[in-house]
């Protein structure tokens, strides 16, 4: 029998387990070790719990039956995955929501979902679109149920309408929550006051709403929040980039004293006011965790790229959204945009930040893996979700030479001033080794692919002229002084040799 | 015709209830006793509620109703379950009689509720009030009144002040519940108070010592359900039969006793290493387990996954485990005062899934199950423990010699109850 990384993981972990009332919620532990409150009249103390799937089993020990061993839980490529899982995706319009609607769909999920089409209101608002066309969501449900054989259950709801959120949850009892409803942007959240508030309370306040919601209606279900590797800024120092908490043998020295740190929250250095509402997200998700025993991973991704996957690929109308603005546009989905239109791509400041960063279809890899292995009942942990770092300038370089060698296109890289304030040198080294390590995640060598599958799409005449539509959303104008104006060319630059790091290992993509 | 109103008292001990009476702390149940038929019963084997009520609510033993014990492995598994009253392969006395209407409330293992003429409210371990209770209609008056199932023992681990708070307000919901279904139509009325098995628990050394800062705590506690026994017994026909009855005694506790560790150390359980020791960890090479408090079972192949003996060497192990608990002593004390064999204590169809032996500890050893203990003996935050032999049963009649046996059972109840009503009904 194959093992997989969640073949032991028990009822316990299980969102299927029905343990509301039937243990201590006062009590603060993080495993089941701590969790043996519920006393018998001989005074043995025992966790009992009943099944919602099954509940021929009784009241039983749920630490006692594995996934491995429930009927409950079948065998996926990536794990055992509980039988039409009921998976809800809050912001299910997006980027990623879309195409982990279908991913999951396609895994036999039983997949809803929420938007309130905010993302396409504030690219509008930035005067910008996405360059790949997408459907409605009418036609997007249409083209998964005709060419996909989905039915997703999908329901117009704005995060902040908690009432009629909370009316959706107790309709679907989703037994996982993906979280992507959020405003994923720090120059959105930059331009001034209105939108500072704005991204703070759509983020901080949905958040914790679905968090009290989660008490109320479905305190097993395990919650996947979209988190960020910019939450915890680049710290000067050199200190590795923990994955959230300090690691067990982590000490604190000072004066001649020590100080175990192992199991603590790391330092947050949020880099714009959107950052810094996800690191409020962190202490909220983390505090109801506390004292309500949900159960949460905190998913701190990199910077994400890519446009692929084979369903998003089935049909024209299933495509996924792809920004090139300053505000909604990731780097190198930009680069590869501004490769294919002629426009040098733009390194800010240095050009020598260093990002970590995840493909498309490895982030869905990433969250799919983290649903089959939901937390224990008051569980917050934090996965650092990328598969590789290297510095803006190397990516730049990576993409110029694909898109050149590949597609024959000629491609410049310029430096450009940088608007943000951030260190455009630093020291950096993540840490990821949680997502391969525990949850069996197997990075896809599919950088350059990617890259390449991005240019064959975007190089198609209808995409590209979407771009030169908008080449002049392209080029940042939101300073975090709180200027606006259009960043100057600081210097054309020259190609030389460049080098990605995957899992900490410096490793030639060429 | 006569009604039948049953008033259990979850543990409460013929010694306990004769003192207290006498005392002039319970003075409506002295007025019971002295007109009426009070006997000392013999609980179950083992000694526990989820047994011991299960019988009483049957007539039967447990080879008949199928409950062990607390806790249970379904078949082929080392899979720890709890059984409930899904589990249970007899009727109870109240599924046997549709013609007549009973309300039911807060009888042990009832959990979760059937269907039943009239209304039931389960009793421990009841997880969710919901399915605690038939009719469904009836949940939203218990949490008019705040009803809980059992109160949080857990508290008494922090303060036993707080502790007493709760199983106090525990006490007086059940008590306003009772006094809403009595307003019911009913032929049985079957009310069990199970606070009294948590209070002396934790506080027995509290009732046997005067100068106890929670003596009066534990008195006053009687003394209330006294006044309700009074107010109930003051509602009742003069053709009605009334019963009042525990299902298991109440004793000081001396030590715990871990049974699994003394078959560990002498090497009849072996158990694989792990960060949480479980049931699941019974590894090969293991002859015999303990579930509560003190069944033991062998670990026979074809029986159980990892079953390691073969049907020819049962009856050695079996004789090395008396042996081995025969033997046992805890400062020149014998710690088992019998050793029961199945044969000699069960029968009926699911007399195979009988524990082998069930011990029964002397005066004050406290037999448990739990594997995690690095101890034989140790001793924790309960002063009291249960007993089998000092049960009680008061009938509300005298003359009733011929109709309940001189040294009753719990599994004698439904009979003596049946024959009381059938004398009441044939005058």
């Amino acid at each position: 029998m194959t093992k997989f990384h969640n073949s032991d993981c028990t009822c316990w972990n299980c969102p299927a387990i029905n343990l509301a009332g039937k243990v201590d919620f006062r009590a603060c532990g993080q495993s089941a070790l701590k969790f043996e409150k519920k006393q018998d009249e001989t005074g043995d103390s025992h966790i009992m719990a009943e099944c919602k799937r099954r509940p021929e089993l009784g009241l039983f020990d749920p630490t006692s039956i594995t996934f491995e061993e429930c009927p409950e839980w079948r065998e996926t490529q990536y794990g055992y995955l509980l039988k039409n899982m009921r998976i809800m995706i809050l912001g299910m319009d997006g980027y990623l929501g879309w195409t982990l609607a279908l991913w999951l769909g396609k895994l036999g999920c039983h997949v809803s979902g929420i938007d309130n089409f905010s993302r396409r209101s504030w690219v509008a608002e930035r005067g910008s679109h996405t360059i790949v066309p997408i459907s409605d969501m009418t036609e997007r449900l249409h083209a998964a149920k005709e060419v996909l054989g989905l039915n997703i259950n999908f329901r117009k709801i704005n995060i902040l309408d908690r009432e009629l959120l909370k009316e959706f949850i107790e309709e679907v009892k989703p037994e996982a929550i993906v979280h992507y409803g959020e405003c994923p942007s720090a120059p959105y959240s930059m331009i001034d006051f209105e939108h500072a508030a704005y991204v703070q309370k759509n983020n901080v306040i949905g958040t914790l709403g679905l968090l009290f919601t989660m008490h109320e209606v479905v305190p097993e279900a395990s919650l996947i929040k979209l988190g960020t590797m910019g939450e915890y800024g680049t710290p000067l120092t050199g200190r590795p980039i923990f994955e959230g908490m300090f690691p067990a043998n982590a000490v604190l020295k000072w004066n001649n004293r020590e100080w175990s740190m192992g199991g603590e929250l790391t330092p947050r250095d949020p880099v714009s006011f959107y950052h810094c509402s996800k690191a409020q997200d962190t202490f909220n998700v983390y505090e109801a965790c506390k004292y309500w025993w949900l159960r949460s991973y905190d998913v701190m991704q990199g910077v994400i790229y890519g446009v692929y996957t084979d369903h998003l690929a089935a049909d024209p109308r299933l495509r996924t959204r792809y920004d090139i603005d300053e505000a909604f546009g990731t780097v190198i989905n930009r680069y590869v945009a501004q490769a294919v239109i002629g426009f040098p791509l733009t390194l800010y400041g240095k050009g020598e930040q260093i990002r970590g960063f995840i493909g498309l279809e490895d982030a869905m890899q990433c969250i799919t893996r983290l649903i089959a292995k939901p937390p224990e009942p008051g569980q917050y942990d934090v996965v650092n979700q990328m598969s590789g770092y290297c510095s803006m300038r190397k990516l730049a370089e990576t993409v110029k030479k694909i898109g050149e060698k590949d597609f024959g296109l000629k491609i410049e890289i310029q430096r450009v001033e940088n608007p943000r304030v951030e260190a455009d040198r630093h020291p950096f080294e993540p840490i990821f080794n949680k997502l391969p390590d525990e949850f069996g995640f197997v990075q896809s060598d599919m950088l350059e692919k990617e890259i390449h599958r991005m240019f064959a799409l975007l190089t198609r005449p209808e995409i590209k002229k979407r771009i030169e539509e908008k080449e002049h959303v392209i080029l940042p104008k939101t300073w975090w002084s709180g200027e606006k104006k259009e960043v100057e060319r600081l210097e054309l630059i020259k190609n030389n040799n460049h080098a990605v790091k995957k899992n900490g290992k410096a490793v030639n993509i060429n | 015709m006569g009604r039948t109103i049953i008033i259990g008292l979850d543990g409460v001990p013929f010694g306990l209830l004769k003192d207290l009476a006498d005392r002039g702390v319970m003075p409506n149940t002295k007025g019971i006793i002295s007109d009426g038929t009070f006997r000392k019963m013999f609980s179950s084997l083992p000694e526990v509620s989820s047994v011991a009520w299960s019988s009483i609510i049957t007539g039967k033993n447990p080879a008949e109703h199928g409950i062990f014990g607390f806790t249970e492995f379904p078949q082929n598994t080392y899979r720890l379950s709890f059984p409930n009253f899904n589990d249970l392969k007899t009727p109870a006395f109240w599924e046997t009689n549709h013609s007549k209407r009973h309300i039911v409330i807060n009888v042990p293992s009832t959990y979760p509720a059937h269907e039943l003429n009239g209304v039931l409210v389960a009793g421990f371990v009841a997880l969710d009030l919901e399915k605690a209770t038939y009719p469904n209609s009836m949940l939203e008056v218990l949490k008019n009144l705040n009803y809980a199932t059992d109160v949080d023992s857990s508290k008494a681990h922090e303060s036993i002040e707080l502790f007493l708070k709760d199983l106090k307000r525990t006490n007086e919901a059940r008590i306003a519940v009772y006094r809403e279904l009595w307003k019911e139509e009913w032929d049985t009325f079957m009310f069990v108070f199970t606070g009294t098995d948590r209070l002396m628990h934790f506080l027995w050394d509290a009732y046997e010592d005067p100068d106890n800062e929670f003596h009066e705590e534990f008195s006053s506690y009687f003394r209330r359900i006294d006044e309700v026994i009074g107010e109930i017994a003051s509602k009742i026909n003069e053709n009605d039969t009334f019963l009042m009855l525990s299902d298991h005694g109440f004793e000081k506790l001396e030590k715990d006793v871990y049974v699994n560790r003394i078959l560990k150390k002498a090497g009849f359980l072996k158990l694989k290493n792990g960060e949480r020791i479980d049931f699941s960890h019974i590894d090969y090479g293991t002859k015999a387990f303990a579930l509560d408090p003190a069944r033991i079972y062998v670990n026979l192949e074809g029986k159980y996954p990892r079953g390691s003996v073969k049907p020819e060497d049962k009856e050695s192990v079996i004789k090395g485990v008396e042996k081995l608990f025969e033997d046992l002593k805890e400062n020149n004390q014998k710690v088992i005062k019998r050793i029961y064999r199945k044969e000699e204590i069960y029968k009926g169809p699911y007399f195979d899934m009988a524990p082998d032996l069930v011990l029964l500890g002397s005066k004050g050893f406290n037999l448990k199950a739990g594997l995690t203990s690095e101890r034989i003996f140790s001793k924790g935050i309960f002063t009291g423990k249960h007993s089998w032999d000092d049960a009680f049963l008061l009938v509300n009649r005298k003359n009733c010699e011929s109709l309940i046996p001189e040294n009753p059972n719990v599994c004698d109840v439904t009979n003596i109850i049946n024959l009381l009503t059938e004398r009441e009904s044939s005058k």
